[in-house]
């Protein structure tokens, strides 16, 4: 077979190739060089992280040493194996889709250009996870973040462009300083390589320990859009070309992600409950909020940034509570929570990107992303309409698809708390827990909202009217992440297994897929956890059905708690889909072969109460149907500015009343406001060193080599 | 003369002397006609409304030789009737509005512009009010004398281009329309309601819908047949207009009418305002969705219908008023056993009222909700128990006693606070006052005959006006020659009250809606006529 | 709430026992003008009195035609040869042609008819009868009826008032937007004939001239039983009456 070696530069070729040849061709063929190339590099790249993942191959490569810092190595775990697989689900379609949609740009902005940081990003994103010392790591996080300024800032004639892009990029910096300070204080003067300081950070005291999860959690969470670091994330996805967004908020955000569970799962693996505290709860707040303002926004792309904030916040949540229980001694409750994370982590890049391609269709086609104008958009755009809402379901936690599985997951993860020591994380547990659902909720709200008004009801602007369907390479890419939203969603008994692997290094040994997935019982091994006479309540379930046909594992996703907490919980979507699909089915036969035999169907226009003509401007718009949240949550909101002015002929004859409402973001009001406050305070008062004075300067000169000199003597 | 209107005479002399001409109408000396010419009716009637806090009663339009328009003010009892009066030469067709300055004036020339085609100069809004945009042609003025009233008339075909007029300019703002078919069984009534999601901004209601043409097919006709129409505008006030028609015809025609007949009259209007106000708190219980208080009210209405037709022959008091009198004599005893009845249906309603004083969820969506204030119900001209509700007092049956009002001990409720709750207790107050109004009358009712012997009309003009249960209702009957009415103007509380009733509903949220449209009690066919 | 739910027992039931009793309590109906003998002279007197042109001359005295009574009185009143009066209320007539002739309404519909009530141009007297019958005396709902303010799921169309011009086409929607089977009911002079508003500029003669009715309720405003009668013809519970009433008819003479 092929080695892996050979797979990692063959994938690295095609990048440079896509990055080479795009500058010695017309610019009209680089579309399809993006398509062709990103699409077979990401079909290689899933064969080689394929091989690890599910055959456990493994890989391993010393590059150059730089004398004096490190070794360059690259090594292939099943942890990065598994983020780089879903990197690639997402870059196939999302290169297909790219060379689409690029076409929008030709003669105004380079092609070219985009290509070759498209492919340049490409490679990062490949060697990021591979990368196996510190030296490395910064090196290609530092390229992966100029490259994506770069393209988020592609459309660089707009100014707001520029100012999202430049943001992202400032605090991208910030966030590496973060994430460099952490490897120097976990490297501990020692050597710089991943396996060096996995063995030295065994030596680390408390404080040091603190340290290294505060700053990388933090410095990744950037990346990853955790509170309070990503206040860069909407505008910036908002701004960055539809060509490129997914695989922005697929393959992107996981690095962040990958980062932190790298440092606190792998490299230094927490051993005090405080810092997965801190995970949990900033994780559940993070969700929150994402979805607090996902649900009032009126443009679809910004509204699902928001939404990825939100994933990322439950992501980090489930990992958090991951940390506690490895922390705790709980390694197979630690299992089910990282197999939540790891889970929904996948999910969210598959339909994240599957909801970025249909709202970069609908951009395309109407020529406006803003919910209030669009409308109707189910008859024009059919298949676009149908792998949103294969999208919308999936982001709703709704079965069959994939969403309900991690998202249900991490809730059940939640309530295994009751086996923890502490009633004060517990009681933290449940908290979050509650967020949590709240925050499930709201995303049903949101997404209900953004496929009704914008797929739905009557067309609220001439060019959603007369809009035309989503042509091919952006449906294709969209129906292959539809049907893995659905094939995720009702097989998640064979995808544990196969995350098991990246979960049982960092979760103590433990097995996901013991914890949740027992096998088809009869005669088995593997069934330590369960005794004779639950197996035979079991038996009665049905939940032997299919042991003769399906190969592998049951397909009921099982637990059951151990003695402190002696609780079972089970459920199989995929005999959810089969009941439902029966539904459907047994209704439709009925209906149309018993009932509706006779009488035929008439269709009537709407009712509209009986005015004349029911227009555009007399239907919801999604401002309206989010308002109710705006209220409740006022607190949250809490407009700054309500400019309500009315304009009046004579007294009581009204001619205008115009409202406007200026927001300001929580955060921006509760953290960076008062920071930025801070820091402008101080550097006025050091403002009033610089007056002009020379004789002053010179002063200050004198008053520095003194304390210099002091110092020199006293530390000698 | 009193002194009140003594005073505003001089004054009148003092600032337009030899602008205008003031002259006593005929027979009525508390009536006073001020001619002027066009260009001083803003200011005129401004200094009326505003400044000397006349009523505006309403703007009465004949086309007769030249243009007649007649803009009514009455004031309290010492300050009586006033009438602005302005002609145009008939091709003239503009006229300064005065809208701007005397708000409540709006919709009367709205009205006027729609049916006579006079243009209002300076008003804002004209079009598209009475003859709905999308049906009918510019400038068909039916009401003119050359329009027959029988012939059909050719409609336009609807512009799919309209759009209704937004004023709210926020982002995500829409027009959430209801009706003209919405609820159960109500008056069609279309509103237009802007809103962000979920307080209304703005509501503007679109009437006339029901729009019969009544003034129109009045002309021509007898007055006794108008006397049909008069009672048809409204069927649960119908009493109370048939009322103010023949009052007008009375004056005009100096008919005496017997006292026995006016005690009676009083006796039937009021049975008419209980049976209203009852309605009314119904309405009111069921928008709250509190059933038995509204099944219990209902019953009590229900018992005042049957009384009203064991007494009079209908349940609505159909074909009870004529001209000198009424139809049939209703006997003493037969009054005293309604009276009776009257006290028990009193008393019930009093239970009714302490137990819905008790009831705070039902208090919580009335209290604070729907506010009117008094400065607000002032400028927008609003009438009846609602008006008296935001503190605005004006009450007919005290301001310009007729029927023999002036010598019946009564009161006239008062509230100053405005929103849907003090609508609620003015209801069940002045429902308790009718009730006590119908025990005096029945403890002693003249003897005598219940209607003049003979009715004979002759040729003039004149206005009639009564205390109708939603408020001040003014009838202006023109006779030409063998009782053939010339022109029937009509004028009801619920044209001034839907006028204002957006005051009310706007800013509020949808779920309020249903209730302060309830706490209005306001009538689409009274307003449509 | 308590209070509520104790007061409402203790008012006890109040319902009329009205299909299977005949109601006799006083003041439910104010009656119609009964078809009447009269000699030729005060016959044509009467006939001139009426303002509506409800009443017609028949060889041996006035015949009623009721679609045009307007409820005046006058020929009752002010009269030395008043006409006969009815007392009763069952006066709702059914009129071939209408909908669905063939198809019954059906048992799925014996416990539960829904009505859209649509006013046209009312005086609001006909509406307010119409509101009447969910008061604890009639409460239709014991009999299966029940109001809805949408077309969709309304199987009983019950109009009242004059047909406007403005009122058109909102009828016209709601009366389309009816699933089948559907039936109309006409209530009042108005919707009737047009009732004191006529023909006019305004105004159309009678709802039939828009829809198909199938059964006309007549009266002005015809009482709530008498509405209750009408729907209760309208889905074959009760045999319908006549709407013109003549004098050599075997039923309903009077002599003045």
């Amino acid at each position: 077979m092929i080695s892996m070696g050979l797979l990692l530069v063959i994938v690295l070729a095609l990048c440079a190739a896509g990055v080479l040849v795009p500058l010695a061709i017309e610019e009209r063929r680089t579309p399809a060089i993006v398509g062709w190339f990103g699409a077979c590099a990401a079909g290689v790249l899933l064969c080689f992280s394929g091989a690890s993942l599910f055959a456990d191959t493994p890989f391993h490569a010393t590059l150059w040493s730089i004398p004096s810092l490190a070794t360059l190595t690259l090594s292939l775990d099943r942890l990065s194996a598994l983020f780089l697989f879903i990197s690639g689900l997402v870059l196939l379609p999302g290169s297909i889709f790219a060379a689409g949609n690029l076409h929008r740009y030709t003669g105004r902005y380079s092609l070219g250009a985009f290509s070759v940081q498209f492919f340049a990003l490409f490679a990062t994103l490949v060697l990021i996870p591979l990368s196996a010392d510190a030296v490395s790591f910064l090196m290609l996080w530092e390229l992966m973040s100029i490259l994506i300024y770069l393209l988020v800032n592609y459309e660089d004639e707009v100014e707001e462009h520029t100012r999202a892009g430049y943001l992202m990029l400032a605090v991208g910096e910030a966030g590496t300083l973060l994430i460099a300070l952490a490897f120097i204080v976990l490297a501990n003067n020692g050597p710089l390589e991943f396996v060096a300081m996995k063995l030295g950070g065994t030596a680390l005291g408390e404080y040091a320990r603190w340290a290294v999860f505060l700053l990388a959690f933090f410095g990744f969470g950037v990346k990853a859009g955790l509170i309070p670091v990503n206040f860069w994330l909407p505008q910036a996805y908002a701004a960055a070309p539809d060509a490129f967004v997914p695989v922005l908020a697929g393959a992107t955000l996981n690095l962040g992600l990958y980062g932190i569970v790298r440092v606190n799962g792998d490299l230094l693996p927490v051993a005090m409950i405080g810092p997965g505290l801190v995970a949990l709860i900033v994780g559940s707040v993070t969700a929150l909020l994402g979805i607090l303002y996902a649900t009032t926004q009126s443009d679809l792309k910004t509204m699902l940034a928001h939404s990825s904030i939100e994933n990322a916040g439950i992501i980090t949540a489930a990992l958090g509570a991951g940390f506690i229980f490895v922390a705790s001694n709980h390694p197979s409750l630690a299992a089910i929570a990282f197999a939540a994370a790891f889970y929904h982590t996948a999910n969210h890049s598959i339909y994240k990107a599957l909801l970025f391609f249909a709202t970069g269709a609908v951009d395309s086609n109407t020529g406006t992303r803003n919910i209030d104008r669009l409308g109707g958009l189910i008859k024009t755009m059919p298949l676009t309409a149908l792998f949103f809402l294969v999208g919308a379901l999936s982001i709703a936690a709704l079965p069959p698809f994939n969403g309900f599985v991690s998202e249900w997951l991490t809730l059940q993860t939640m309530l295994q708390s009751a086996g923890l020591a502490s009633t004060g994380v517990k009681i933290v547990f449940a908290l979050c827990g509650a967020i949590l659902a709240l925050t499930a909720a709201l995303a049903v709200t949101c997404f209900v909202k953004a496929f009704a008004m914008s797929f739905l009801g009557m067309s609220r602007s001439e060019s959603a009217a007369q809009a035309r369907p989503a042509r091919a390479s952006a449906t294709v890419p969209m129906a292959f992440l539809a049907l893995l939203c659905f094939v995720l969603g009702v097989a998640p008994t064979y995808v544990i297994p196969v995350l098991d692997g990246a979960i049982a290094p960092i979760a103590e040994q433990a097995r996901a897929a013991d914890a949740l997935v027992p096998p088809f019982f009869a005669g088995n091994v593997h069934h330590g956890e369960l005794p004779a006479s639950f197996v035979a309540d079991f038996h009665a379930l049905g939940a032997q059905v299919g042991q003769s046909v399906m190969p592998g594992r049951g397909l009921v996703v099982l637990h059951r708690g151990g003695k402190a907490n002696p609780v079972v919980f089970a459920m199989s979507t995929f005999y959810m889909a089969i009941v439902l699909a029966l539904m459907l089915v047994v209704t439709f036969a009925v209906v149309r072969l018993i009932l509706v035999r006779e009488r035929s169907v008439v269709r009537r226009a709407v009712w509209d109460g009986g005015i004349r003509r029911l227009l555009p401007e007399m239907t919801y718009t999604g401002t309206g149907f989010s308002n109710p949240v705006r209220v409740i949550f006022e607190a949250v909101f809490r407009p700054t500015t309500v400019e309500d002015t009315r304009e009046t002929v004579g007294k009581h004859f009204r001619a205008v009343i115009r409202r406007t409402r200026g927001e300001n973001h929580v955060l921006d009001r509760l953290v960076l406001n008062p920071i930025a406050d801070a820091a402008l305070w101080v550097s006025n008062g050091f403002a009033r060193m610089h007056h002009g004075f020379l004789n002053a300067y010179v002063l200050y000169g004198l008053i520095a080599l003194i304390v210099a000199l002091l110092i020199a003597r006293f530390s000698s | 003369m009193h002194r009140e209107l003594q005073k505003v005479l001089d004054e009148v002399e003092a600032r337009w002397n030899s602008r205008v001409q003031l002259s006593q109408e005929d027979g009525a000396e508390s009536a006073y006609r001020l001619e002027c010419g066009p260009q001083q009716l803003p200011e005129i009637c401004n200094w009326l409304f505003s400044d000397l806090h006349y009523s505006f009663g309403g703007l009465i339009v004949e086309q007769r030789t030249r243009w007649e328009l007649r803009y009514v003010f009455y004031g309290g009892r010492e300050a009586a009737w006033l009438q602005v009066l302005t002609h145009l030469s008939p091709s003239e067709d503009r006229v300064p509005s005065i809208s701007r300055l005397v708000h409540a004036a709006d919709w009367h020339e709205r009205e006027v512009e729609d049916l006579f085609g006079l243009v209002f100069e300076g008003h804002p809004r004209l079009g598209d009010f009475v003859l709905h945009d999308d049906a009918w042609h510019e400038g068909v003025a039916p009401m003119r004398k050359s329009f027959i009233a029988s012939e059909p008339v050719l409609h336009r075909e609807p512009d799919l281009t309209r759009k209704p007029r937004q004023i709210v300019e926020e982002a995500g703002a829409f027009l959430m329309p209801i009706g003209p078919i919405y609820a159960a069984a109500t008056g069609p009534v279309h509103f237009q309601l802007e809103t962000v999601g979920e307080d209304v901004i703005r509501a503007q209601p679109r009437l006339f819908y029901a729009y019969r043409g009544l003034e129109k097919i009045a002309e021509g006709r007898r007055a006794e047949d108008v006397l049909l129409i008069a009672e048809r505008i409204s069927g649960t006030s119908a009493f109370a207009h048939s009322l103010a028609v023949c009052q007008a015809v009375e004056h005009m025609c100096h008919m005496e009418v017997p006292p026995r007949a006016r005690a009676l009259r009083i006796f039937v209007a009021e049975l008419e305002r209980l049976r209203h106000h009852v309605a009314a708190i119904e309405g009111i219980c069921e928008s709250t969705g509190l059933a038995v208080a509204s099944a219990q009210a209902a019953i009590l209405e229900e018992d005042l219908l049957r009384l009203s037709c064991v007494l009079t022959g209908h349940r609505y008091l159909f074909g009870l008023g004529t001209f000198g009198g009424l139809t049939i004599n209703l006997d003493d005893s037969a009054c005293n056993r309604a009276a009776t009845q009257v006290r028990e249906v009193a008393e019930k309603l009093s239970v009714l009222e302490r137990m819905l004083s008790m009831s705070s969820s039902f208090l919580d969506r009335l209290e604070e909700v729907g506010h009117v204030s008094t400065g607000e119900a002032g400028d927008f001209g609003l009438v009846g128990p609602i008006a008296r509700a935001s503190g605005v007092s004006r009450d007919m049956r005290k301001a310009q006693p007729y029927s023999g009002y002036d010598q019946i001990e009564f009161e006239v409720p008062d509230e100053s606070e405005g929103d849907g709750y003090a609508r609620l207790r003015m209801f069940f107050r002045e429902a308790a006052q009718s009730a006590l109004i119908i025990s005096t009358v029945a403890k002693k009712i003249p003897g005598g005959r219940f209607r003049v012997p003979e009715v004979s009309f002759r040729p003039g003009a004149a206005l009639g006006w009564v205390e109708a249960p939603r408020g001040a209702a003014l009838h202006w009957i023109r006779l030409g020659e063998e009782g053939v009415v010339d022109r029937y103007r009509i004028i009801t509380p619920s044209f001034a009250n839907w006028h204002g009733f957006r005051l009310a509903a706007e800013n509020f949220a949808f779920q309020d809606f249903p209730i302060i449209l309830a706490t209005f009690a306001l009538s689409v066919h009274e307003n449509d006529r | 709430m308590s209070q509520w739910v104790i007061k409402g027992l203790r008012t006890g039931v109040k319902s009329t026992r009205y299909p299977r009793v005949e109601e006799t309590a006083a003041g439910t109906s104010p009656g119609l003008p009964a078809a009447t003998k009269l000699p030729a002279e005060l016959a044509q007197l009467l006939v001139a009195r009426c303002p509506a042109n409800a009443l017609e001359l028949a060889p041996t005295g006035v015949d009623v035609n009721l679609r045009r009574c307007i409820h005046c009185l006058r020929c009752v009143r002010g009269t030395n040869s008043p006409m006969g009066w009815e007392r009763n209320y069952e006066w709702a007539t059914a009129v071939s042609g209408g909908n669905d002739q063939k198809r019954q309404f059906g048992p799925a519909f014996d416990r539960s008819v829904h009505i859209l009530v649509v006013d046209t141009g009312d005086c609001g007297a006909c509406l307010n009868e119409v509101r009447q019958l969910n008061n604890p005396y009639y409460n239709m709902h014991r009999l299966g009826f029940f109001l809805t303010p949408t077309p969709r799921h309304a199987d009983v169309l019950l109009v009242v008032g004059a047909l406007t011009e403005h009122m058109r086409v909102p009828l016209r929607k709601a009366y389309d937007a009816m699933p089948s089977p559907k039936r109309v009911v006409a209530v009042g002079a108005c919707a009737l004939s047009g009732g004191i508003f006529g023909r006019s500029f305004m105004c159309a003669g009678g709802v039939a001239e828009l829809l198909p009715v199938d059964v006309e309720v007549p009266g002005n405003p015809p009482p709530p039983l008498a509405i209750l009668h009408g729907l209760l013809v309208s889905v074959d519970r009760k045999p319908p009456a006549r709407l013109h009433r003549g004098v050599s008819d075997s039923a309903g003479n009077a002599s003045g």
